[in-house]
């Protein structure tokens, strides 16, 4: 710990507050998310063991974000990532006019290109959502947030839980209260994600898990055994029905999209699970490949350089250069120093 | 993946010496945290040597392995095979001497329970030490948590272990589709798997893939039974023009062969004067890591819970 200086608070997370932080020794800015062990009876939580254990296993890729390092601290321990400016939710908050569609094409090919790694790495995320998707200072994607990280495939006859993902993004199976799924959790949130990047809104933004099945249901019809065959073995199946609707098309929901665009979107947002297109597939998809192609990472907006300051930065760090302020200030306190000197 | 995974990078060791160096090096560095306080008293002979460590070791290993073997609810074999190996890794770096083994034993499954989600409360996992009253497990609970900062940061927080089942299924799959010549794949399982258990409690999982103890299990067992698979090497795994391939291959089996055939029970007389020992040591020279965590919760602003019990309230006879 002594190797960081903390230079603010960025905010809370699921296990822990997060910090802000420069590595004395490199000068990089990143991320430390103290995980504390306050919950006594059950000690380590079992999301900070997740997070660690999807992380440890894989190789860098460029959108997904980096466990740099884990250390002991206290009654608990810090994890270090690499400092995020943003995340995608602010993106879509604070974006003045609805996003060009060759930006929503190139949020799309990195956050397709993340769940493909994770994938190939047997890894369901189940919590995609854009909250956990990071924007770099140079605009690139980062999928984070790995505490419900699942290594998949270990034993096919393994229940899951089916209280993950956050609700808007869940998909279909697991609000009947799946127990077996698969990766096609992910590209369902994919899809949802897609939608509310065209939309500038949630496309299913239910307020409770009842509501949330008839959003879905109002949109992509009442389902049946003849176009999701598995609906009868998931063990809500029986309990609540819906009366019959017809689908809507999904070009009513998304208006003013391009033809491909709505074809992508169809791929993912389908009752089964297995016929939900891969993410290395969509990757493939003409959608990605006419006019107006993707939009270049330097291309997209970062939400600091929008007027409003974004919630990672209430406080502005310390070490900001400012001609106003004296030199000293901006310095690292050489008291900090003193016991790495050594090392020179 | 195995290729890209801690396991492969941090966990697998060149020989058994380099494994046997590192335990040497964990026994020496107590020696001298103990010589160097200055205690009064203090003589070598105090101390267990390597092999008295090493009976020690297998007994309290064996203790695990017969914990998770009647655990109810039924415990997965991989996480027993990642509670064993979690309980090597830790020793490799660590004396005995230093942290009593029937405490990290059971941290290391209580771990390994939660790492490879079979989710079990922690009133669930020490219902199962039967012999405990429910205060004496509520005590087992308190130091299973105290101790799982420091196990996983032993493990230097690599938690992922790859258990030689899985290669097992795959070779088996393997052989029922591209290898007619054995005619009943399936009856090799119960010798193989035999085989894996035993594997388990030697140092074959930091010596070698998992893949190839699966591989060692299933063509011994195939030899048990009279068959000879070596076409199943140079046909189906196309080794045949690749002899340096070949020839290391069969070599690790070699290896991890002798190590399952050195395996000796430990003797009870044995454990119980190596046992004794420990105990010794522990009343007079480690301090309990209670305080570690203690200052840390005050650190953090938490009141301090009530000093906990000491250890030698209970003993590993209560355990099982």
């Amino acid at each position: 710990m002594e190797q960081y200086s903390i230079l603010g608070r960025i905010g809370e997370g699921a296990h822990g507050i997060v910090f802000k932080a420069k590595h004395m020794e490199t000068g990089e800015t990143v991320a430390l998310k103290k995980v504390a062990l306050r919950r006594l009876e059950d000690g380590i939580p079992n999301q900070a063991l997740r997070e660690i254990k999807a992380l440890q296993e894989i190789e860098d890729n460029q959108h997904v974000v980096k466990l740099k390092d884990v250390f002991p601290h206290g009654t608990g321990f810090v994890l270090v990532f690499d400092f995020m400016l943003s995340d995608l939710s602010e993106v879509i908050r604070n974006s003045e006019r609805p996003l060009t569609p060759a930006q929503v094409k190139g949020y799309m090919v990195m956050l397709l290109k993340g769940v493909a790694f994770l994938h190939h790495n047997n890894i369901m995320h189940r919590d995609l959502k854009p909250a956990n998707l990071l924007i770099s200072s140079s605009g690139h994607l980062k999928i984070a947030d790995f505490g419900l990280a699942r290594l998949f495939s270990q034993q096919p006859e393994r229940l899951y839980s089916h209280q993950v993902a956050t609700r808007w993004y869940r998909a279909p199976e697991l609000l009947y209260g799946a127990r077996k799924y698969d990766e096609g959790v992910d590209l369902w949130a994919v899809g949802c994600i897609f939608g509310e990047l065209l939309n500038s809104s949630p496309l299913f933004p239910g307020e409770n898990d009842i509501e949330q099945l008839c959003c879905v249901l109002r949109v992509l019809g009442t389902p049946n055994q003849d176009v999701w065959p598995e609906i009868v073995e998931l063990p809500d199946y029986n309990k609540i029905t819906f009366k019959e609707n017809p689908a809507i098309p999904l070009e009513e929901i998304v208006p003013d999209t391009s033809p491909q665009a709505v074809h992508l979107l169809y791929q993912f947002l389908v009752y089964p699970s297995r016929q939900r297109c891969s993410a290395s597939q969509a990757l493939l998809h003409p959608f990605f490949f006419c006019a107006p192609l993707p939009a270049h990472h330097s291309e997209l907006p970062i939400p600091q350089r929008g007027g409003r300051p974004p919630r990672q930065r209430l406080q502005p760090p310390p070490t900001d250069f400012s001609v106003d302020l004296p030199l000293e200030d901006s310095l690292v306190d050489p008291a900090l120093l003193r016991r790495h000197a050594s090392c020179f | 993946m195995f290729h890209n995974s801690s396991h492969k990078k941090y966990w697998l060791f060149d020989s058994e010496d380099t494994v046997e160096q590192l335990r040497c090096k964990a026994n020496m560095k107590f020696r001298n945290k103990v010589l160097s306080s200055g205690k009064p008293g203090v003589s070598e002979s105090l101390f267990l040597e390597r092999h008295e460590e090493d009976v020690l070791f297998r007994h309290y290993e064996r203790r695990l392995l017969d914990f998770c073997n009647a655990f109810k609810p039924v415990m997965p074999k991989s996480v027993v095979g990642t509670a064993i190996m979690y309980f090597r890794r830790f020793y490799l770096n660590n004396s005995l001497m230093e942290y009593h083994p029937r405490i990290i034993m059971l941290t290391c499954a209580y771990l390994s329970c939660k790492v490879d989600e079979f989710n079990v409360s922690s009133g669930q996992f020490v219902g199962n030490l039967l012999q405990e009253t429910p205060a004496g497990q509520e005590k087992v609970v308190e130091q299973i948590l105290e101790y799982e900062l420091l196990l996983i940061q032993q493990l230097n927080f690599h938690l992922v272990v790859h258990n030689p089942y899985r290669p097992m299924e795959g070779l088996l799959i393997d052989l029922k589709t591209r290898y007619p010549p054995l005619e009943n794949p399936e009856s090799l399982r119960k010798s193989a798997d035999d085989f894996l258990t035993r594997a388990a409690m030697t140092d074959a999982g930091l010596l070698f893939p998992p893949s190839q103890i699966a591989l060692t299990a299933i063509l011994g067992s195939a030899s048990r039974a009279g068959l000879n698979m070596e076409s199943y090497l140079t046909e189906c795994m196309g080794l045949k023009e690749d002899k340096e391939t070949l020839s290391q291959l069969y070599d690790s089996m070699r290896r991890i062969k002798s190590l399952i055939k050195k395996y000796e029970l430990p003797k009870p007389e044995e454990v119980n004067v190596y046992k004794q020992k420990l105990e010794r040591i522990q009343a007079e020279f480690t301090t309990s890591s209670n305080n570690k965590r203690k200052r840390g919760y005050e650190d953090d602003g938490h009141v301090a819970k009530e000093p906990r019990m000491t250890e030698e309230e209970w003993t590993d006879e209560d355990l099982l």
